[in-house]
């Protein structure tokens, strides 16, 4: 039971594709058609960069555009191949393809943002600070995702045909007994990292001065309350994964469990690293440390992970309650 | 940890979820400063009333087996551990010394249930 599965691959290929690459490929098209528009009204060259003592790059127009637009796409395209490959799980599509769309539209509203206070000046070293352009480039972008990620279809499960194999773990369980299984997970290399970025910087928006860079670190600091504590929770309603600040959390319904296994995983050579996140064969799990984790087969082949002490008791049940949910199986 | 209550049994389901904390607390399987579901949650997904959960908190709590504290839920004391500690230690006395005299499981367990009388 310690072999990992492989999921299938995506059959979410035309969501991702408008959504995740050809939605920011429109957003960035669409920043740099309406930039040209302002030509006339702009200063040559024009701003292209800040340092901590204010504008310190200059660039042509067109080269502005074609640098913006070209660092935009290569980014979308790289990430959106990502998902061609692997992520048939519903919540590692929603990411990828709420990823590109946050930095085309990062990319976007700072391009346009920027140009749009060089209107009307003659020299482009008189643009003040962009921090307050920053601030909404990181708002913007943030609601447009997280609409995107709301966009992205779920899987496709066929829910209870399948039965749960008869040589998978089991708990003995009485037919009018009633059981759940809580465990939390917390801490583990990653919490480390993140607060090491995070200090990171604050230290550098302390040091320069731009104080949009403590958005960055409130950011940091977010993410990691909430991708390192988590509570898990098997019963009735199936595996349930949820953030000790609430969300980010998941649900993985007993009709959909296909199969549940305690097995091994390694976070850095597996999945690269620690969180929520996605492996390179597709899997998608939480991970906090090396070591004992709970496997989830779903009905749409997706494969779940969650690094949990004790997973062997709640693989047991998992399979144990999936039993109940389907109506072929046989009575104990 | 696991827990499980079995609404077909005589034993209340209070007093079923009390002694599954007593026993995993016994067993090292819970430790000190380990946090117990919330009520509400545990309650939910046992089809339980909120109360029933609460009654088996207090019940440990009473006990000094876990603390309850308002936003931090019930957390499992300092004291439960060293105290169950004396108790496995002594019970793994009982196992060597049942072995040793080639006692069976059953005539020690009579032994044990005459002793708590």
């Amino acid at each position: 039971m310690t072999r990992p599965t492989t999921p299938s691959p995506s059959a979410h290929r035309l969501s991702s594709a408008l959504l995740g690459l050809v939605l920011p490929l429109v957003i960035l098209a669409g920043a740099a058609a309406l930039a040209w528009s302002w030509k006339d009204a702009l200063p040559d060259p024009v701003a292209t960069h800040w340092g901590s003592d204010g504008v310190d790059g200059f660039s042509s127009l067109a080269g502005a555009l074609a640098g913006a637009t070209g660092i935009g796409a290569g980014v979308v395209v790289l990430l959106w191949a990502l998902s061609w490959r692997a992520g048939s799980a519903t919540s590692a599509r929603r990411m990828l393809n709420a990823t590109t769309t946050w930095v085309a539209a990062l990319l976007a509203v700072v391009l346009l943002g920027s140009l749009h206070l060089q209107k009307g000046l003659t020299d482009a070293s008189e643009v003040g600070g962009i921090g307050a352009v920053m601030a909404a480039a990181f708002a913007i972008a943030t609601v447009v995702a997280a609409v995107v990620y709301v966009l992205t279809p779920s899987g496709q499960h066929a829910p209870g045909a399948v039965a749960v194999p008869d040589d998978a773990t089991r708990l003995p369980l009485g037919e009018d007994e009633r059981a759940v299984w809580f465990q939390r997970a917390r801490g583990g290399p990653g919490i480390v990292v993140g607060f090491v970025a995070a200090a990171a910087t604050a230290v550098s928006a302390a040091a320069t001065g731009d104080w949009w860079m403590l958005l960055v670190t409130a950011g940091l600091v977010v993410l990691v309350a909430a991708m390192f504590s988590w509570v898990v929770r098997v019963d009735e309603a199936g595996l349930r994964v949820r953030s000790a600040i609430g969300v980010p959390r998941t649900t993985i319904p007993l009709a959909q469990v296909v199969l549940a296994s305690a097995t091994t995983v390694r976070c850095f050579a597996e999945f690269g690293g620690w969180g929520w996140r996605t492996a390179r064969d597709g899997r998608t799990g939480i991970l906090l440390r090396s070591g004992e984790a709970l496997e989830v087969t779903r009905t749409d082949g997706s494969v779940f992970v969650v690094t949990i002490d004790d997973a062997e008791t709640a693989a047991s049940l998992l399979n144990t309650l999936a039993d109940r949910v389907r109506p072929s199986a046989p009575v104990e | 940890m696991l827990f499980r209550i079995d609404p077909a049994a005589s034993e209340p389901l209070f007093a079923q979820l009390a002694s599954q904390v007593r026993l995993a607390a016994a067993r090292g399987d819970l430790r000190s400063g380990e946090r117990l579901p919330a009520a509400r949650d545990l309650a939910e997904s046992l089809d339980l009333n909120v109360h029933t959960v609460l009654r088996a908190y207090q019940d440990l709590r009473d006990e000094g087996l876990i603390d309850l504290r308002r936003g931090r839920g019930a957390v499992v004391t300092d004291r439960a551990e060293a105290d169950y500690a004396g108790l496995r230690a002594a019970l793994a006395v009982v196992a060597q010394e049942a072995r040793a005299l080639q006692l069976s499981p059953e005539t020690t367990l009579a032994l044990l249930k005459e002793t708590l009388a």
